[in-house]
């Protein structure tokens, strides 16, 4: 490496927590320490990325209290810092980190929290995108149906969870009603969350629904996610699950893949 | 003087102003917003398309990271590219800082010390970016809090030779050089005078706060306040140092409300137009 690059090494490491004596030993006191002056950038970045996690997470911050969310978010940073510029971007690995961090072991929830709050800040910065006219669909010749292949609005993502994360998340909205308190162990919740009309929604799914919608958003041909969704709900109603796609308006395009 | 079709006094177009301008429409040439907000942005980037109908935008970047040893982020220069192809700016810049390192990307403007090496990574990163943006980029001047023992060249004649190796322009911050004068016992009026003036072709200004450290002042760069008198003076000396420019009034902390930012702009307006009377008046004597 360069010495140029060297002393950034060296500089990132120190703003991150680092030993700063490397990058100290290079600075010009005049007046004010090497020290002080390193601060100076340390603050802004760390306070920066904290108050960055603390506007995505809010529903976290308010279930760990303040101190608390400052102190993980402040680990978070020092641990993951942005591996890009585009800010929107970060705080994708938050929730996984979460999971892993001991004081937040006693919170099992916290993580699944965090993953429907990541959900909702992508949600809201997707492209919009016009729906599929439905007159291209009814285009497409019959014996070409099991092999059709959607792309979904590219604000929806789907999430299954053990907790009650759904009611939680709502608990905790500024306009809740404050008396609603949340049973742990009141079921799970499987989530679509998309942007509808310049607004996020979360909408609770059955669980044959979800994996259908996921399967068709992740690439899988009709056929191929009817056959997840049935493994799971003998029940299953594909005609009925087209009919509410389409009424919905979640797919904005469709092709037909090879045999 | 017009750069690249716009004169006069812009302001930065902020998140919370859109709704506002896309109401108001008031009077202003330009806008400047931060391209890294636009870049993972469905809706923010359509509002801004429906802006850039009525208002010329200028496409202020903080994510090249010009000053980075090694090779420069491309797929960030194509990202900005493909930006640049959707939005048409009038004007497009960066800074004479680093922020990348490794894999990590730190949310600030860092110092480069002043050598003949950095001297080359900038130059060679403008050239390459230049090349992949298909037109020029101006460079703005940074805040600085500290200095480098080996920096061997001073500020402005790091800069000056920028523009000579790569024939970038300048983006020159007034408050900027205001606080890197004091933090590092500069003369900013020097700094000015030594730019080379044609290569100027878009002002900065913006707020700054006083911090004590150690019982030591600081200038912090916050862009969280009014111009401060003393900036007033200096963009003064500015425009009679290089004649009219287009001038951009920048805040992104602490926001005050629309009609706060055009006063501003409506100052800056004045002070130039009282410099190219001044000009004319000196000529025609």
């Amino acid at each position: 490496m360069s010495a140029l690059g060297d002393l950034q090494a060296s500089f990132r490491d120190a703003i991150l927590g680092g030993d700063a004596g490397a990058v100290a030993r290079l600075i010009v006191p005049d007046g004010l320490s090497p020290e002080a002056r390193l601060q100076i950038y340390r603050h802004h970045v760390l306070d920066t990325l904290t108050a960055l996690l603390e506007s995505t997470f809010p529903v976290v911050r308010r279930l760990v209290d303040a101190r608390f969310f400052a102190y993980a978010a402040d680990t978070y940073v020092r641990q993951h810092p942005p591996c890009g510029p585009c800010l929107a971007e970060y705080g994708v690995t938050f929730s996984t980190f979460l999971s892993d961090f001991p004081p937040c072991r006693a919170h099992a929830y916290l993580p699944d929290i965090a993953r429907l709050e990541w959900a909702i800040h992508t949600a809201r910065h997707a492209d919009e995108a016009r729906p599929l006219d439905a007159a291209r669909l009814s285009s497409m010749p019959a014996e070409t149906l099991p092999r059709l292949v959607f792309r979904l609005d590219p604000s929806v993502s789907f999430l299954a969870s053990p907790w009650p994360i759904d009611r939680i998340w709502r608990a905790n909205q500024d306009d809740a009603r404050g008396d609603d308190a949340v049973e742990l162990d009141g079921g799970g919740a499987h989530l679509e969350i998309r942007t509808r009309h310049g607004e996020v929604v979360l909408r609770a799914l059955t669980a044959s629904r979800l994996a259908f919608r996921r399967a068709l958003g992740e690439g899988a041909t009709l056929e191929h996610a009817a056959q997840i969704a049935l493994a799971m709900d003998q029940g299953f109603d594909l005609t009925l699950e087209i009919h509410d796609l389409l009424r919905e308006e979640l797919p904005i395009d469709v092709t037909i893949a090879g045999p | 003087m017009i750069s690249e079709g716009v004169a006069g006094t812009g302001i930065g177009l902020r998140a919370p102003h859109v709704q506002d301008i896309l109401a108001a429409r008031p009077p202003l040439p330009w806008l400047e917003v931060h391209a890294e907000n636009y870049m993972a942005d469905g809706p923010g980037l359509a509002a801004l398309e429906k802006i850039r109908r009525d208002y010329p935008i200028s496409l202020h970047g903080v994510g090249l990271s010009l000053g980075t040893a090694g090779v420069l982020d491309g797929r960030h220069l194509a990202r900005l590219r493909a930006l640049v192809e959707r939005i048409e700016p009038c004007l497009v810049s960066e800074h004479l800082s680093w922020s990348i390192a490794g894999e990590t990307y730190l949310n600030h403007l860092l110092p480069v010390p002043y050598t003949d090496e950095s001297l080359t990574v900038f130059a060679d990163h403008i050239r390459e970016a230049q090349d992949g943006l298909g037109r020029s980029l101006l460079i703005e001047n940074p805040s600085s809090y500290l200095r480098f023992r080996h920096s061997s060249i001073p500020e402005a004649e790091f800069i000056a030779e920028l523009v000579r190796r790569t024939g970038c322009g300048l983006l020159c911050d007034v408050n900027n050089i205001f606080v890197t004068a004091s933090n590092l016992n500069l003369d900013p009026v020097r700094y000015i005078d030594q730019l080379p003036r044609d290569a100027v072709r878009e002002i900065h200004l913006a707020g700054h706060r006083r911090n004590e450290v150690d019982g030591h002042t600081i200038l912090i760069d916050d862009h969280g306040s009014r111009v401060a008198d003393a900036v007033w003076c200096l963009y003064a000396h500015a425009l009679h140092r290089v004649g009219p420019r287009p001038t951009l009034i920048e805040w992104d902390t602490d926001l005050p409300s629309l009609p706060v930012l055009l006063e501003e702009a409506r100052t800056a307006s004045g002070i130039c137009a009282a410099a190219s009377r001044n000009e004319a008046y000196v000529r025609a004597g």
